[in-house]
Order: C-alpha cells, then structure tokens, then sequence
C-alpha cells in the first residue's frame, strides 16, 4: 500500500509557506533525518502552527513510528502526566529546555534547526496498525486518544480530495490546529492534491490574518461554528475576497441563520460553500452537503464522502457510518496502544434521519455530550467531577443547544463560582459558558434516574 | 475616559477573561496570557457591549487589542 507520504511527494505543485518569513519549502525541505532507533516507537509531538510544526509531523509521518498529536500550548502539569501514563520515548516540545529522563537531540536539516527529546525506557509497544493518535476533547489534557491508521489517514485525505475543489493553484491556510482532526485533515489533502500551504499565521482576529490573506491571496477557509461567528461578528461578509473560491464547516452544527447568511453570501460571490460532518474516530470527515444544494438542505449534514456509507440503526436511530477512515479503537492507557479493534460500524452517538434524495440530519444525540467551541465535552464525566470534588449527591448537567452547560442541584451552600473556576480548571470549560440553578428538588423518572428531559424543558 | 468607566472597563475584562483586576493594566495583550485568547476575546466584545450599551463596530472588534486600546476606542463612544 502506498502511504500518505509517498501521496504527497508526487504532488510537484506542493510548496509549504512560512508566513512568518514570506520564505517557501518543498516538501523535501521541510523532511527532517529523525535519528534511527530499532523499532516502531511512540511519539509525543506538541504541536502550535508554525512551520517547524508542519516540518516535525511530516517527518515523523515519514517514519515507522506512532505519533501522539497534542497541543503546545497544554500547561506543563497536564503534558507530564501523559507522558508518565503513556511513556513516549520520543518527545517534540518547543516550549521546554528540559525533560527528565530524556536526552536533547539536534535534528539537523537545511531549512531550520530544531531538537527531540529521546528518552532511553523501556518502549512502550504499539500496534503495528497505529501510526497517528488524536484527542477528542482538545486541550483539557484527558489520556483519550483514537487510534488512526496509515490507511486511515490516506484514505480520508483521498475522499476529501474526491469532493473539495482542490487545484494546484490554490493558497491553503492551515488555521485550525494539526492536533485537531479537521486541521490535520486540511493538510493532508492539501498536500496531496493542492498547491501553496501556509504555516506560521496568525489567528483570524488579528489583523495581520488579513493583511494575509489579501497578499497571499487564500483561496480557503476552514472553521468551525465559532470561527463562522466571528468571521461573521469582524464584517467578513461585508468585504470582498476576490481570491477566496471555498469556504468549509465542520465540527458541530452552525445556527441555521448564519449558515444562510454565509451561503447567500457565497452564492452572490461565486464562493462554493461546503459545510460537512464528521469525527475524530472516522479521521475527521464523514459527509458533505454538495454547495449547489445547501440552500434546499441547508440543515442537513449530507451525503457520505466516497468510499463511505451511512445507515440508521434500526432501533434507536442512531446514525452508523462504515468506511476505510473508521478508527482502530481508543486508547486510554499505555497498555491499549498495543490493541487494534476492528470497527465495522462507527456509531456516532447522534440520532439521525435520511430524507428521500439521501440526505442525512441529526435529530438529537444518544450519548450526553455537548460541543462547545468545536471541542467535545462529556456531560456525566463533568457530573463525575462536581459530585467527587464539591461533595454534591444530586447534579444534573444538560446541554442547551451547544450554547451552554446547564448545572442543576439542590446544595445551598455550595457557591457558583466554586463550580465554575472548579470546571475551568479542570476542563477549561470559560465561566460564560456555564449556567447554574439551585432547584428544590432533583427530577426523577420512575426508575430513578436523573431525568434529563424534564430539566431541559422546565428551563426552557 | 472617566474613573467610573474604566473601572467598569476592568470590570468587564475581569469577567470575560477570568482574571482578577489587579491583572488588568495596560500591558494585557490580545494573546499576552492564556486567558487572552479568541474566544474570550468575542466573549470580551459582549461583555464590553453589554456593560456600556453600545454596539462595537466590526473593525473595532480586531482592534481592540489590549487594554490600553480598548479605553481609547471607547473614547470614541463619548465614555
């Protein structure tokens, strides 16, 4: 099989720029010798969107290794308790001189200089099939990884490559996060199918973003529902970008209203406008709306990408998606990185419904969780948190609309902000996204259980 | 600026930045700490909108990039 990389040095068009510099890299440039070790090994990369970020994955995507993607910016805490669970023996992190047990290595190369950390423990052993790991929860730390493969990654970038109009001439910029499965998923196609890749930008809410853009003259977009927001909020559809021919969306559901003042843009500038869904645990994409069509679905998440199918599960409704981007299982210990389940179906925890042209909608969500600002959060383990840590015997937390956390319970010394700075330490959940209610008494169904339903109505 | 504003200013970069308000002086920058970042930053935009009542104008919004920044483009609004 041939392997993502070798896809990416056949495309003759890819150049990689450092926005910072204004200089450009083939990608040959920017692959670094990694020193031979025997053996597949597991690697902590801490990546932030410079070009060295780029260069560093690249290269180890070049190798036999497993590499754990993860955000610099993680507080230093958080960064070494991974590392104790999962005992990497290869660590990138620009933002220490120093790690315990582990050696510094100069990684020479002729566009830049940079250095690894090589520990000498025992290696952990990892499952021949994994080659990328990524965390759904962003940057709260949490061990829980899905395992991709080689063959997860190629054949996903290859499906994206099927449906986005992706040209040799486009200018990319990578302006999400390569340890957040849809950034990761905008440079692999990129770089197999595209043009000018550009690392080393600043955020969209500085203006040098777009003093960029016009010079550079970008020729997409990436975001998901809040960066839509704000490109919405900094008079984005107020302007002209004559360069730009897409946009995508991804990573939760964008309010109907904005999605049609995006689209009705789009349509007037000759923009395609994809708005797509997917998960980690599927590399990231797993259907698109086909831009000619959204005004007519514009609440639907689509049609499968090539290659992949979705279907309902007979009983509960919940939408199943099979496909060769299916992961290999998660990880949440050192000793299931030596594990690879085989998934059929991927079950994707939202209750769906298919209309007769084949187009997919999400109804509701079979698990409890709630997407906020694009990352993921687990409702019972925020349940977890507050019972052990506050001594609560009765919280109730409930997503409204993504919005926000609905905090229900009948303590009455128990003081808002010692559950929210306790969440923003804990889960870097932001105080405004939070909303708390001491109620009298806890609702209850007629089994017992916390009941949900009637919380999120009464409030409403 | 009047005194009453600019603490009604730190007040509300307090709030949506989640730091005390001995933190807010003119050094804080957009992305100078952490707390900074651009969430906050759209979450600081209505917090500054609400407390004054007024309505940011969408090339203030990149603007406003420190705190310094944020009292003069307020001045703009007779505050």
């Amino acid at each position: 099989m041939e392997s993502l990389l070798e896809q990416m040095k056949k495309n003759v068009h890819s150049i990689f720029l450092d926005a910072t510099t204004g200089k450009t890299y083939h990608l040959q440039e920017l692959l670094l010798s990694i020193p031979k070790l025997d053996g597949k090994k597991l690697v902590f990369l801490y990546l932030g969107n410079d070009i060295r970020s780029t260069s560093i994955y690249l290269s180890f995507l070049d190798t036999d290794h497993a590499t754990v993607l993860l955000s610099e910016s993680l507080d230093t805490s958080l960064k070494e308790n991974l590392e104790s669970e999962y005992r990497p023996t290869i660590i990138f992190d620009c933002k220490r001189d120093h790690i315990d047990g582990f050696e510094s290595k100069t990684v020479p190369s002729d566009a830049f200089q940079t250095s690894i950390f090589i520990g000498d423990h025992t290696p952990t052993t990892v499952h021949s099939n994994c080659k990328v790991l990524l965390s759904t929860s962003g940057t709260t730390g949490s061990p829980k990884f899905v395992k991709l493969s080689e063959e997860n990654l190629l054949q996903n970038a290859r499906s994206i490559c099927n449906y986005l109009p992706i040209i040799k001439d486009d200018v990319t910029p990578l302006n999400l996060p390569l340890y957040y499965s849809y950034g990761l998923s905008v440079l692999h196609s990129n770089a197999i199918n595209g043009g000018t890749i550009v690392c080393g930008l600043p955020d969209i809410l500085q203006k040098e973003f777009w003093n960029q853009m016009e010079s550079f003259g970008f020729t997409s977009i990436a975001g998901v529902p809040y960066i839509y927001e704000m490109l919405r909020r900094i008079g984005f559809l107020k302007k002209e970008h004559p360069q730009l021919r897409y946009i995508t969306q991804a990573g939760g559901n964008l309010s109907q209203n904005i999605k049609k003042e995006f689209n009705t843009y789009c349509l007037e500038h000759h923009i395609h406008f994809y708005v797509m869904y997917g998960q980690t645990e599927a590399t990231a994409r797993i259907s698109y709306v086909p831009p000619h069509l959204l005004e007519d679905k514009i609440t639907s998440i689509g049609i499968p990408i090539e290659n992949g199918r979705l279907s309902l599960d007979k009983e509960t409704g919940e939408l199943l998606y099979k496909g060769p981007n299916v992961f290999g299982g998660y990880s949440e210990k050192r000793m299931d990185l030596n594990k690879w389940e085989h998934i059929e179906f991927l079950r994707t925890g939202d209750l769906a419904e298919r209309d007769e042209d084949g187009f997919y909608y999400i109804k509701g969500r079979l698990k409890r969780f709630v997407k906020i600002f694009g990352n993921r959060v687990n409702l019972d383990e925020i349940e977890r948190y507050l019972k052990s840590s506050l001594n609560i015997a009765l919280v109730a937390c409930v997503g409204i609309e993504d919005k926000f956390i609905l905090i229900s319970h009948c303590e009455g010394h128990i003081k808002d902000e010692q559950i929210k700075s306790g969440l923003f330490d804990k889960f870097k959940i932001h105080q405004t996204s939070i909303k708390i209610q001491q109620i009298e008494e806890m609702p209850l169904t007629n089994n017992g259980k916390i009941n949900y339903k009637k919380i999120t109505e009464d409030f409403k | 600026m009047e005194q009453k504003n600019i603490e009604l200013l730190i007040e509300a970069f307090s709030n949506a930045l989640e730091i005390p308000k001995s933190s807010v002086d003119d050094n804080l920058k957009y992305q100078g700490i952490p707390q900074w970042d651009s969430i906050t930053h759209m979450i600081l935009i209505s917090e500054i909108e609400n407390t004054f009542q007024i309505e940011i104008d969408s090339d203030e919004v990149l603007e406003l990039n420190s705190f310094s920044k944020s009292k003069e483009i307020l001045g703009k609004y007779n505050l």
